[in-house]
């Protein structure tokens, strides 16, 4: 059973449930990319999709490469403007899941795709924002499509771009965003994880099939605790599988080519 | 300030165009967004010409921000990303920052846009509710002033608003499908940030797939993007934008855009080869098509293209 599928494919099938039919989503590049088409081809036909350089509703072609590929923009309602949808949509309060990809993801689920070490002559240098910033503070629900590996999930993210939950429950309140508590999910190869909003921390909330408590908490350099009531991932369903591989990505542009 | 471009035939090359709108030490503002619609044929130009001292401003800077950073032609970024997606980071920038050489100043790129929504409308600053409790607003580059100002709503105390300082372009770079030859665009596909953008700029050079009639336009002028009186200089350039893609015209050259991130990652004198070969050592942007694979590769890319639409 477990050998009928990769990691990398439960992790983005995985993602993609999180997405409800009619939802309007915020989606990255890459990773969100792919698990949002899923989503749209299989329980989500009539979500919305938007993508940062404009297009409005996409039913995005496998597999874009770049929010800017016209298979991004393929029978969209419209291919508008940034600030139509990073504006008009998102900051408008219209967006109900902001969809990110992640460098580093710490224990209040703060994003860091900037630096690494000084801000002004870092050690690492990563691509920066984009978009990212814009959609986590400002978006209805925020999910992270991300592989667990022990470095990417530090205690605290040297930079924070994008933020979570910034230093506790009342972080982001504090801080002024008008989305103050919202939903905030991560999920990787080997877990789910969610923001208990009573400390503003990343919890185990369910494990992927196959994978223990013990391996996610020695993948993870925060000492990540298990949510009040932890659950277990549904092994992908044979459609879902099916969807993902001939529909969304056939060329294994994400997928890869197996683990 | 700009008082508007004239109705005139604005058609040049863009050797023409760059010495007459881009000066050493321009705030230039950069269109296209990663892999998609590059004004390359005008950058190409800005580097033959050895423009520098550059401020370079947008939303997703790429390919030729990149180029020109590797060269040491500027001084300073201000964006969102410095990124080729699934390419890669830009090489050149991220060695460039790492090493104390660049700086930049990060926003996201719905500040950028709102920066440049600023200066569209005239207006000293615009407002944003985004990057609130963030490092974006915390840290920056000791060269950039006052970064931000975080006020009360004067309509609803207790409520948090965020001040950027408006943004206005001394030149901007833009390709375009189709321009007449004063200057009236039209756009197709995605258009990111460049409407704000292009209407905050001094100045705005554009580079087209193809020059129409001014009849063509002013008979459907719901069509047009942007008119003419933002606009001071027209390339016609057919293939313009390689190796980014032009919407509606060609996708993107992934062959070339992988050997371009290469030639960046390695640095040296890998990266001084590109240029020779690509750049430098051709007299104009038909002379660099021809050395990317000539029409055969180029009418492949249209083909790609065609079957997505």
């Amino acid at each position: 059973m477990a050998s009928d599928y990769t990691l990398n494919e439960l992790m983005i099938i995985e993602a993609a449930r999180h997405i409800r039919d009619g939802e309007t989503v915020f989606v990255g590049t890459g990773m969100p990319m792919v698990a949002a088409m899923l989503a749209q081809k299989t329980h989500a036909r009539n979500m919305c999709f938007v993508v940062e350089t404009g297009p409005i509703s996409p039913e995005a072609l496998p597999v874009p490469t770049s929010v800017s590929d016209p298979k991004a923009m393929h029978r969209a309602a419209k291919l508008g403007t940034l600030r139509e949808v990073l504006g008009c949509l998102l900051q408008r309060g219209m967006v109900d899941v902001g969809f990110l990809g992640g460098a580093q993801i710490d224990h209040y689920g703060n994003i860091n795709s900037t630096v690494i070490g000084d801000y002004q002559q870092p050690k690492v240098r990563f691509p920066g924002s984009g978009g990212a910033n814009d959609i986590a503070s400002l978006a209805k629900r925020v999910l992270v499509i991300a592989p667990h590996e022990k470095r990417r999930f530090p205690e605290r993210c040297a930079y924070v771009t994008s933020p979570g939950y910034l230093d506790g429950p009342e972080g982001r309140k504090k801080a002024g965003l008008k989305s103050s508590y919202p939903d905030l999910t991560v999920v990787t190869d080997l877990a789910v994880m969610a923001v208990d909003k009573t400390d503003g921390r990343l919890k185990v909330s369910k494990l992927m099939p196959g994978v223990s408590f013990e391996k996610v908490r020695e993948s993870t350099e925060f000492k990540v605790e298990a949510a009040s009531s932890m659950g277990r991932v549904p092994v992908p369903r044979p459609d879902e599988l099916r969807i993902l591989r001939e529909e969304v990505d056939p060329g294994r542009e994400y997928l890869g080519k197996g683990d | 300030m700009s008082e508007g471009q004239k109705r005139q035939n604005k058609l040049m090359t863009a050797e023409e165009a760059v010495r007459k709108f881009v000066s050493d030490g321009a705030l230039v503002g950069m269109g296209g967004q990663s892999i998609g619609r590059s004004a390359m044929c005008i950058y190409h130009e800005m580097i033959r010409q050895r423009k520098k001292d550059l401020t370079l401003v947008g939303c997703n800077l790429s390919i030729p921000m990149d180029m020109m950073v590797g060269l040491g032609l500027v001084r300073r970024t201000e964006c969102g990303t410095g990124n080729l997606e699934r390419f890669g980071t830009t090489q050149s920038w991220r060695k460039a920052i790492e090493q104390g050489k660049l700086v930049n100043e990060d926003y996201s790129h719905l500040a950028m846009v709102t920066r440049f929504l600023g200066g569209e409308m005239g207006l000293p600053f615009m407002a944003t509710q985004s990057l609130l409790g963030s490092d974006i607003l915390a840290k920056k580059s000791s060269s950039t002033g006052k970064k931000h100002e975080i006020i009360d709503n004067p309509w609803n105390p207790g409520e948090k608003v965020v001040l950027l300082p408006s943004l206005n372009p001394d030149v901007s770079i833009i390709h375009a499908q189709k321009a007449d030859e004063t200057g009236n665009l039209i756009i197709e596909g995605f258009l990111a940030h460049e409407p704000e953008m292009i209407r905050a700029s001094r100045a705005v050079i554009v580079s087209c797939e193809e020059v129409v009639s001014a009849d063509e336009i002013r008979q459907f002028p719901e069509r047009t993007t942007i008119p003419y009186v933002y606009v001071s200089a027209v390339v016609h350039q057919p293939w313009g934008g390689h190796p980014t893609s032009v919407y509606r015209c060609y996708a993107h050259d992934a062959e070339h855009m992988r050997e371009y991130q290469k030639a960046a990652r390695e640095g040296g004198p890998a990266f001084e080869a590109y240029m020779e070969k690509y750049l430098f050592s051709c007299a104009n942007f038909d002379e660099y098509l021809e050395k990317v694979g000539g029409l055969r590769k180029l009418n492949r890319l249209r083909q790609e293209m065609a079957e997505l639409l």
